[in-house]
C-alpha cells in the first residue's frame, strides 16, 4: 500500500508540472495584451512596458516557466501588481468559496442521491423506482446553468425566499447559508441524479451476492444489510466519481458564480483569462490543479485500500 | 428478496416515509430563506448598488477606470465636482471660488475646514499642488498624465488659494480635467508617508464617506466620514458589488439585493413597460461610441472607393434595432448629442445603399464583389451588431467573415507593438468610450496615434491641426465647428461608419433618489433617500 502511495504521489507531482507548463505555453500562444486590456487606452508605452517586466513578460519563456515552479516550490505564487497582493491569499480567499459551494453541492447531492439509489435498488422495478429513475435522468440533462436561472428567477425574483447575489455578509453565518442554497441547488441537483443512478446500479449488484443472500438467510434486520454490509460496497464508484467530479465541479461552479455573482475561483480563472492576468491564472489554475489531483489521488487511495486489486493495477 | 413495503426493525422504511422525509430535509434547506432576510432585507441606511468593475488601484493617481472614479469621487474631494442632472454642467466641491483669469490661468480658494481623516489635518493648497503635480511628475506613470498635458504648476497663494498655470490653454480642463479623475485632491503628508503612491486601500479620506472595507471581487463598502463637515452623506453606509453581467444585476434588483444598477439595453423596453415593484426605469444618454473602422493600409481597402462601398452597405437602423433593441440612437461621430461639437448629420446615409455600394466596388474592380474580415468582441450586442452589418453588406456583394476575440485578443489587434496582427486586420467593430468634451474622444484618431489607438490609419494633417487649435479655442462656437469638421474629415476619409453612442438605461427603487451624470453614470457621494 505504501508503495502505491508513493507511485500515486509521483505521478500526481508529474501531472501537476505538466499542467503548469502546457498552461504557461497556451496562455503565450493565445494573442492579447494584458498591458491594454488592464491599463486601458490612457496606458503609456512606459507604463506598459513597466507591466511587463512586472509580470515577467519580457523574459524567454522557458525561464519564465522555472521561475514560476521555482518560486511554487517555496511556496510563493507571485503577486498581483494590481492589487499589490500575493496571489496566494486572493487564490485561497476565493477557493474558500468555491471549496464552501462545492461541498455543500455534493453534500446535499450525496444526502439525497444515496438514499434514493437505495430506495430505488430496494424497490426496483417498482413505480417509484421508475419515477426516481425518471426524476434523475431528468435532472442529469439540464446543464447546471439552467437550474441556476430558472431557481434564481423563481426562489429569489418571484418568490423573494432566497437572495439572488452575492456570498453573503462575512462572519454572518446564516445569512451566508441563505447565499449558498441557491448556487449549492444548481450545481448538485445534477449530482443528485448522478449519484442516485449510480448507487442503484451497484446496489443492485452487491444486493445479489451471496455475502448478502448469507446475511438474510442469518435473519439480520434489512436495514442493516442494506446500509451496514450492500451499502459499504455498492459506494465505491461513487467515491471514484466524486474523486474525478471535482473538476467538473469547480467548472459548473464557474457558471453558478457568474450567475449568482459570487466571489470563487472559478470566476477568479474567467477573470484573469479574459483580462490576460498571467500570475492570477497560473495561480488559481495550479491551486485548482492540485485540488484535482489531490482528489483524485485520495479517492484512487481510498479504493486502492477497500480494493487490493486496484493496488496492482498501477 | 426486496418487496415494495419492507420492513426493518428499527426504521420502516415506504415509499410514504420516504417522501415524507425528502419534503422534510427540503423544507429544513429552504427554512432559513423565509420570512428571515438579514441582509438583503431593505434598509434604507444602507444603498446597494452595483458596479461593472472590481477597484484596483484607489490612487486617484494611478486610478483610470470608471468604476475606480465612482468610489474615489465619494471618499475624496475635487475642486469642482460635476452636477447631477441632465445637462453636462460642474459645481463648486472643495473650492469656495474658482475663475479662469486668463487663458492660462486658473485661480481657485479652498473652503477652509475641509478635513483628512486618520489625523492628517485640513486640506490646504499645498495638497491641491501636490495632487496635481504628482500626476505629470514621470515617475508616477499616472495614466491619467494627459488630463493634465498642459499643468506646468500650480503655484501656492496663502493656505487656502493658489493659481493652476497652464503652458497653454487647454479648454477640456472644465469638462474632463478637474471634475473627473484628475481633480481628486489627496493628503500630501499621507500620500508621501505611504511611499508616495498607495493602491489597494488609501490612507486618508476626505470626503462624505470613507472606505470602510474592501473584499476584492465581492464589494466594497463605504461609510459616513464622521470628520466631514459638508452636507451631510444620504446614507450609513455604500454597499458597492462588483457584477459585470447587466443581467445578473437586474435580477439581483428584482430580487431586492441592489437599489441601483445599469441595466441592458435587451430588457429596457420590458422592465419600462412593467417595472418591478417600486422602482424606476429611466434612460440617459451615452458617451460611448460604437463604429465600424477600416484599415486604411491594408491592401484590400486602400481604395478610397472600397471604404466608402462599405459605408453604404451598412445599415445603422437594422443594427440599432437588432442588437440595440431600439434603444439606442444612431451616431453622427464621435461626439454625442448635447456636447460642443455634435453633428447633426452625416455624409453617408444611415440607411444603406447597396446600389452605390455596387457601384463603387465596380469602378474599384471588384465587380463580383469583395470578401473582407470583420473583427469583433465577443459581447452578445457586438455579435448581434456584427452578423446585421455581416448580412446586410452580403446584400451589396460584401462577403463578411466575422472572427471572435475576448477583450484580451480584441485589444491588441491594431497595436503595432504586439506583432504583425495590425496588417491582417480588416474592418473592425469597435466601442470607445468618451468623457464631456470632444477634446477626449478626438485624441485617438491622431497620427501620432496610428498603431497604438488609432486602428484604421487615419493620417490627416487638417485634422492634426484642428485638433491642436480646439484644445486652446476659447470660444464655443468655433470649438464647435472645429470637431465637426473633424468627424467629416474622418468620414470622408471612408474609413469610418459611425454607428451609436449606445445608451445608459438604470433602473433604482423608488425608496432613493440617484444622482447621476447627464449620461446616467452614478455620483454616489449625492445619492440620498427619497
Amino acid at each position: 500500500m505504501l508503495f502505491y502511495l508513493l507511485k500515486r504521489i509521483g505521478l500526481a507531482v508529474v501531472i501537476v508540472v505538466v499542467a503548469v507548463v502546457l498552461l504557461y505555453s497556451m496562455i503565450h500562444i493565445v494573442p492579447g495584451d494584458p498591458a491594454s486590456v488592464i491599463l486601458g487606452p490612457r496606458a503609456t508605452p512606459e507604463m506598459k512596458q513597466e507591466l511587463y517586466e512586472l509580470m515577467g513578460l519580457d523574459r524567454p519563456f522557458v525561464v519564465q516557466v522555472v521561475s514560476f515552479l521555482g518560486k511554487v516550490a517555496r511556496g510563493d505564487l507571485g503577486m498581483d501588481f494590481f492589487s499589490q497582493r500575493p496571489v496566494a491569499q486572493i487564490v485561497f480567499k476565493q477557493l474558500d468559496e468555491t471549496l464552501v459551494l462545492v461541498l455543500a453541492s455534493i453534500g446535499w447531492a450525496m444526502l439525497l442521491g444515496i438514499p434514493l439509489g437505495c430506495y430505488s435498488a430496494v424497490f426496483r422495478n417498482t413505480f417509484s423506482d421508475k419515477l426516481v429513475g425518471f426524476f434523475s435522468i431528468g435532472v442529469i440533462a439540464v446543464p447546471s446553468f439552467v437550474v441556476a436561472l430558472y431557481s434564481l428567477l423563481l426562489f429569489a425574483v418571484t418568490l423573494k425566499w432566497l437572495p439572488a447575489i452575492g456570498a453573503g455578509e462575512p462572519g454572518q453565518y446564516l445569512d451566508q447559508l441563505q447565499h449558498l442554497i441557491l448556487p449549492a441547488f444548481a450545481i448538485g441537483l445534477g449530482w443528485v441524479g448522478y449519484i442516485a443512478r449510480l448507487v442503484r446500479a451497484s446496489m443492485l449488484e452487491v444486493l445479489n451476492e451471496n455475502h448478502i443472500r448469507r446475511a438474510r438467510a442469518f435473519g439480520l434486520p434489512e436495514h442493516m444489510i442494506v446500509f451496514q454490509y450492500a451499502l459499504k460496497l455498492a459506494i465505491l464508484p461513487t467515491i471514484t466519481l466524486l474523486g474525478t467530479g471535482i473538476g467538473r465541479l469547480i467548472s459548473s461552479a464557474v457558471f453558478a458564480e457568474i450567475v449568482f455573482a459570487r466571489p470563487g475561483i472559478g470566476k477568479l480563472i474567467f477573470d484573469s483569462v479574459v483580462s490576460r492576468n498571467y500570475p492570477l491564472v497560473m495561480g488559481a489554475v495550479l491551486v485548482s490543479t492540485v485540488l484535482f489531483v489531490l482528489s483524485t489521488t485520495i479517492s484512487d487511495s481510498v479504493n486502492a485500500m477497500l480494493d487490493p486489486r486496484v493496488r496492482e493495477r498501477l | 428478496m426486496s418487496t415494495p413495503n419492507m420492513q426493518f426493525s428499527k426504521i420502516r422504511l415506504s415509499r410514504r416515509s420516504f417522501l415524507k422525509a425528502s419534503a422534510a430535509s427540503a423544507g429544513w434547506l429552504m427554512l432559513p430563506g423565509l420570512g428571515m432576510h438579514p441582509s438583503w432585507a431593505q434598509d434604507i441606511r444602507i444603498l446597494r448598488v452595483r458596479d461593472y468593475g472590481d477597484p484596483q488601484s484607489l490612487d486617484p493617481g494611478i486610478a483610470s477606470n470608471l468604476y475606480e472614479e465612482n468610489v474615489n469621487a465619494a471618499v475624496h474631494n475635487k475642486l469642482i465636482a460635476y452636477k447631477p442632472g441632465t445637462k453636462w454642467a460642474w459645481q463648486l466641491e472643495a473650492a469656495q471660488s474658482i475663475e479662469q483669469t486668463d487663458p492660462t490661468h486658473i485661480k481657485f480658494v479652498l473652503k477652509p475646514g475641509i478635513t483628512f481623516t486618520n489625523g492628517f489635518g485640513e486640506m490646504t493648497a499645498e495638497d491641491v499642488k501636490f495632487s496635481y503635480e504628482r500626476i505629470i511628475d514621470p515617475e508616477l506613470k499616472s495614466p491619467i498624465k494627459g488630463d493634465w498635458a498642459t499643468l506646468e504648476s500650480v503655484d501656492v497663494t496663502d493656505k487656502y488659494s493658489g493659481v493652476i498655470v497652464l503652458s497653454k490653454p487647454f479648454q477640456a480642463l472644465w469638462m474632463t480635467t478637474l471634475p473627473y479623475m484628475g481633480g481628486n485632491i489627496v493628503s500630501k503628508k499621507a500620500t508621501l508617508a505611504a511611499g508616495g503612491k498607495f493602491s489597494a486601500m488609501p490612507p486618508c479620506f476626505s470626503g462624505p464617506y470613507v472606505i470602510k472595507e474592501r473584499e476584492p471581487k465581492q464589494r466594497t463598502i463605504l461609510a459616513r466620514n464622521p470628520e466631514w463637515k459638508g452636507e451631510p452623506a444620504g446614507f450609513d453606509e455604500i454597499h458597492i458589488f462588483p457584477i459585470d453581467d447587466e443581467k445578473t444585476a437586474e435580477m439581483g434588483f428584482e430580487a431586492g439585493d441592489l437599489d441601483y444598477t445599469r441595466i441592458s439595453m435587451s430588457s429596457y423596453k420590458n422592465l419600462k413597460k412593467k417595472p418591478p415593484e417600486n422602482s424606476v426605469v429611466e434612460k440617459y444618454p451615452s458617451l460611448y461610441y460604437v463604429w465600424l473602422g477600416m484599415n486604411m493600409e491594408h491592401p484590400k481597402l486602400s481604395d478610397e472607393r472600397v471604404r466608402r462601398a462599405v459605408q453604404y452597405a451598412v445599415d445603422i437602423p437594422s443594427i440599432l434595432e437588432a442588437a440595440y433593441d431600439g434603444v439606442a440612437d444612431p451616431a453622427t461621430g464621435f461626439v454625442p448629442p448635447g456636447l460642443v461639437g455634435h453633428r447633426p448629420d452625416t455624409l453617408v446615409p444611415f440607411k444603406a445603399d447597396f446600389a452605390k455600394a455596387k457601384q463603387l466596388l465596380t469602378e474599384a474592380g471588384y465587380p463580383d464583389g469583395i470578401d473582407l474580415d470583420l473583427e469583433v468582441r465577443n459581447k452578445a450586442v457586438y455579435i448581434a451588431a456584427g452578423q446585421v452589418i455581416q448580412a446586410v453588406a452580403a446584400q451589396a456583394g460584401i462577403r463578411m467573415t466575422m472572427n471572435l476575440h475576448d477583450s484580451g485578443s480584441f485589444w491588441s489587434l491594431g497595436d503595432e507593438s504586439k506583432g504583425d496582427r495590425w496588417k491582417k486586420l480588416q474592418l473592425v467593430l469597435n466601442r470607445f468610450s468618451s468623457a464631456p468634451d470632444p477634446h477626449y474622444a478626438a485624441q485617438w484618431f491622431t497620427k501620432e496615434q496610428v498603431g497604438v489607438w488609432n486602428w484604421e490609419r487615419f493620417k490627416n494633417p487638417e485634422y492634426n491641426q484642428l485638433y491642436e487649435k480646439a484644445l486652446a479655442e476659447a470660444d464655443k462656437d468655433k470649438r464647435d465647428q472645429m470637431y465637426r469638421r473633424m468627424q467629416e474629415l474622418m468620414e470622408a476619409s471612408g474609413a469610418y461608419r459611425f454607428i451609436t453612442h449606445e445608451a445608459v438605461p438604470v433602473i433604482y427603487t423608488n425608496r432613493i433618489v440617484p444622482a447621476l451624470r447627464p449620461d446616467g453614470m452614478p455620483l454616489l457621494r449625492y445619492f440620498t433617500t427619497a
